[in-house]
């Protein structure tokens, strides 16, 4: 099986739609060919298998394909081809002092049309065209943000000529988005980076103003906090910007995606018109939520740490293990928090923070 | 403050009294012994109190980590740090973090042979340990157990004479800028340890000394090991040093198994394998049962000469160094942060890792197996164990400020 067949089948599929039905036949089949795929043509990949102690021949069933880590990404290109070929490189999110995931691509093709297609499905289900507020860096001041290129694309795809990234690369200012935001007349889709959503809340805030955004507005908030602003709960944030944009809950979506994959969850609060904190994946992201000791695959409604096998990552891996922590229910993914602060019980050095700077021989 | 009063007077009718020292002395080495006994009840009611360390674990790194602990060599250390009337503070914050009950019994028995009353906060992580170290010296003397009080308060420290901290960076200067300027403060910061290896090493000795270095405490000290660095000029002897070093740590599992990991913990432990595991021509050596890798132990031969990753939990990460210098560099590389470099195999070699310390690069040299029991009298983080409590002479206006 070449890689262009296994992206020319991936792409038919996402070509269906993120709300086409789910088929575990398909499912399993694709993610089994390009297993033996990524087995043979991504060395690192393949040495975590061996150290699973599987490969190809040991895979009756996709549940059994072994995951690569996040950190994985931190130290080795994990890419099924030559970095010459490489067009594009995100990294995950950090400070300087740690160090970042990687996530070399040789196409954009499969994470555009993944991205797309789930965006479309989740962000605007019900309108074509709409003009976006961005509260995130475009591509050009962030070029190794898959956030920023997602935005983008989605602005390209759905957004009209009124569209407006807010933040540059050396930031932001949130007044210039609440002049944007009083003056608009048309429905307007508030997307970006949860931190940012708190920073605008806390300016309308000391600015003792509350906005009322046109009917068939929305507002779309992604990640985690890092550090960047005061932390709250998902239910906190979507009920302040219920509260200071004027959007209605049922109109206010999380999406849940991370550098290391090619497609995302969302809430699809914008679909049924009701929120909730089940998230929803297109038919070719799957998870399964696993023991962190054992790694042995939970009952539903379990929660453990996540693992995804997303068929879009053709030139990656498809398997990604992460330190996120969450449950699969009827509804669908529930992300609970991290499994973070591994040094918390002792009194050793945190290693990211440690390694930034002390390599003499680097 | 209540407390702080009670303390003041239970250390003044104490140390009012010219045989105060050896009452002391005698009372901390009475509780060490009652710890120190064969079928000690304190290490009982110290294992039925936790899980994060087996009990194998608990034992060999209490028993041997206090032993050397004695009275005479709180006597020489008080003669030599705290001569005549060397005045130290009445109470003593002891602000405690971690989870390793020997790295927190000296930090006790420090400040009382000082002189001092001690208010000591334990650390969330184990809640119980000091507690149980005061118990004990409770049932040798009461009027030296008088001198303790165990608080939960986060502000206690506030109102003492002298603070002694522990913690990470963040915690420490939080510490710093609450407390006033006048009054002594000494922190420990996190830290971590290395362990060198010769090219004069016997593998095996040399594995089986670092490996039970790296599993007692499960590796979550700042004593332990967080890499090896082995001096293999040749490239040949690194490889036969990791196989002999995962024999030792799968012998360690059985002897001195792990304790519980958190589930965060766990997730570390996958995450830091495969980040060894995949870097350009490591080599990975990990724990297994029921014929698939589980999380016990991991050992990363690494083929970079920069830094690995850093061990904890029993993942280890061996590095290969051209020859001494190599050593030294890595080791100024880490001076802010290291504490013990753990050695073997260097022969007549080692006066390179003495300079080395000299010059701030860690606080402690030690042949390896004996790094997580250092001596009462070492220079932690280069504070003086009974020194670093000095108060200045007093002149007239100076006391007017102190206790």
């Amino acid at each position: 099986m070449s890689r262009e067949d296994l992206d020319r089948r991936v792409l038919e599929w996402i070509g269906e739609g993120a709300a086409a039905p789910p088929d575990d036949e398909r499912f399993d089949r694709l993610a089994r060919d390009l297993f033996a795929y990524q087995y043979a043509h991504n060395l690192p990949y393949r040495k975590l298998c061996e150290l699973a102690g599987r490969g190809p021949d040991q895979v009756s069933h996709w549940r059994e394909i072994p995951a690569a880590p996040t950190g994985a990404f931190k130290e080795a290109r994990l890419a099924t081809f030559p970095p010459e070929r490489e067009v594009r490189a995100f990294r995950t999110s950090g400070s300087t002092t740690q160090r970042r995931g990687l996530s070399s691509l040789d196409t954009l093709d499969l994470y555009e049309a993944s991205s797309l297609a789930s965006f479309g499905a989740f962000v605007c289900p019900d309108l074509e065209r709409t003009r976006f507020a961005v509260l995130a860096p475009d591509a050009t001041a962030a070029p190794d943000s898959s956030l920023s290129h997602m935005f983008e694309v989605a602005v390209r795809e759905f957004g009209n000529t009124h569209s407006h990234f807010f933040v540059g690369a050396q930031g932001w200012d949130p007044d210039a988005l609440i002049r944007d935001l009083e003056s608009t007349r048309e429905p307007v889709a508030v997307v970006g980076t949860a931190f940012a959503f708190v920073h605008l809340i806390d300016r309308l805030e000391e600015r003792s103003e509350v906005l009322e955004l046109p009917p068939g507005s929305r507002a779309m908030e992604t990640g985690g906090f890092k550090g960047r602003s005061r932390e709250l709960s998902r239910d906190e944030l979507h009920d302040a910007i219920s509260l200071q944009l004027g959007v209605g809950r049922e109109r206010i979506v999380n999406q849940y995606g991370m550098c290391e994959l090619a497609s995302q969850y969302y809430e699809p609060t914008l679909r049924t018109g009701v929120p909730t904190r089940a998230k929803q994946a297109p038919p070719w992201l799957r998870t399964r939520v696993v023991d962190p000791e054992t790694l042995e695959e939970l009952s539903a409604g379990a929660s453990g740490m996540l693992v995804h096998y997303d068929l879009a990552n053709t030139g990656s891996v498809l398997a990604v293990q992460t330190s996120d922590l969450g449950r699969l229910g009827p509804e669908g993914l529930e992300v609970l928090g991290r499994l973070e602060g591994a040094e918390a019980r002792g009194c050793s050095i945190a290693a990211d923070a440690l390694l930034a700077g002390t390599n003499p021989g680097a | 403050m209540p407390e702080l009063e009670q303390l003041r007077t239970a250390r003044a009718k104490l140390w009012d009294d010219p045989g105060a020292e050896a009452r002391v002395i005698a009372a901390l080495d009475g509780a060490l012994g009652l710890w120190a006994s064969a079928d000690s009840e304190w290490r009982a009611r110290l294992l039925e109190g936790q899980t994060l360390y087996s009990g194998a674990v608990l034992e060999l790194g209490l028993v041997r980590g206090i032993a050397h602990w004695t009275a005479d060599r709180m006597r020489e250390l008080r003669a030599r740090e705290l001569p005549g009337d060397t005045r130290v503070p009445a109470v003593t914050a002891l602000w405690l973090a971690g989870s390793i009950p020997p790295a927190m019994f000296p930090a006790m028995l420090l400040s009382l042979l000082a002189g001092s009353a001690l208010q000591v906060k334990p650390p969330s992580g184990d809640p119980h340990s000091p507690e149980l170290f005061a118990r004990s010296i409770r049932e040798v003397d009461a009027g030296v157990a008088d001198c303790i009080a165990i608080t939960h308060s986060r502000d206690a420290f506030r109102n003492a004479d002298a603070l002694i901290a522990h913690g990470s960076d963040e915690t420490l200067s939080l510490l710093r800028g609450n407390f006033p300027d006048c009054r002594p403060f000494v922190g420990h910061g996190h830290k971590l340890s290395i362990a060198a290896v010769g090219r004069d090493a016997d593998l095996e000795a040399a594995a089986s000394a670092v490996a039970l270095d790296a599993a007692l405490w499960d590796g979550r000290g700042c004593l332990s090991p967080a890499w090896v660095w082995i001096e293999d000029p040749q490239s040949t002897r690194a490889e036969r040093f990791c196989d002999a070093l995962a024999r030792a740590f799968a012998r360690l599992a059985r002897e001195l198994p792990r304790g519980e990991l958190s589930a965060a913990e766990q997730a570390w432990v996958r995450d830091s394998r495969a980040r060894m595991a995949v870097r350009e021509r490591s080599r990975i050596w990990t724990s297994e049962s029921g014929g698939r890798p589980d999380t016990a132990w991991t050992v990363a031969l690494e083929a970079r000469t920069n830094f690995a990753l850093p061990g904890m939990l029993r993942t280890l990460s061996v590095v290969r160094v051209p020859d001494a210098a190599g050593v030294v560099e890595r080791c100024a590389a880490l001076a802010p942060h290291l504490s013990c470099i753990g050695h073997c195999g260097w022969g007549t070699r080692t006066e390179f890792l003495e300079e080395a310390v000299q010059k701030g690069m860690g606080s402690r040299l030690c042949p390896s197996g004996t790094m997580q029991f250092p001596p009462l009298d070492w220079k932690h983080d280069g504070h003086a164990p009974l020194a670093s409590l000095r108060l200045p002479d007093a002149s007239p206006a100076r006391q007017a400020e102190l206790p």
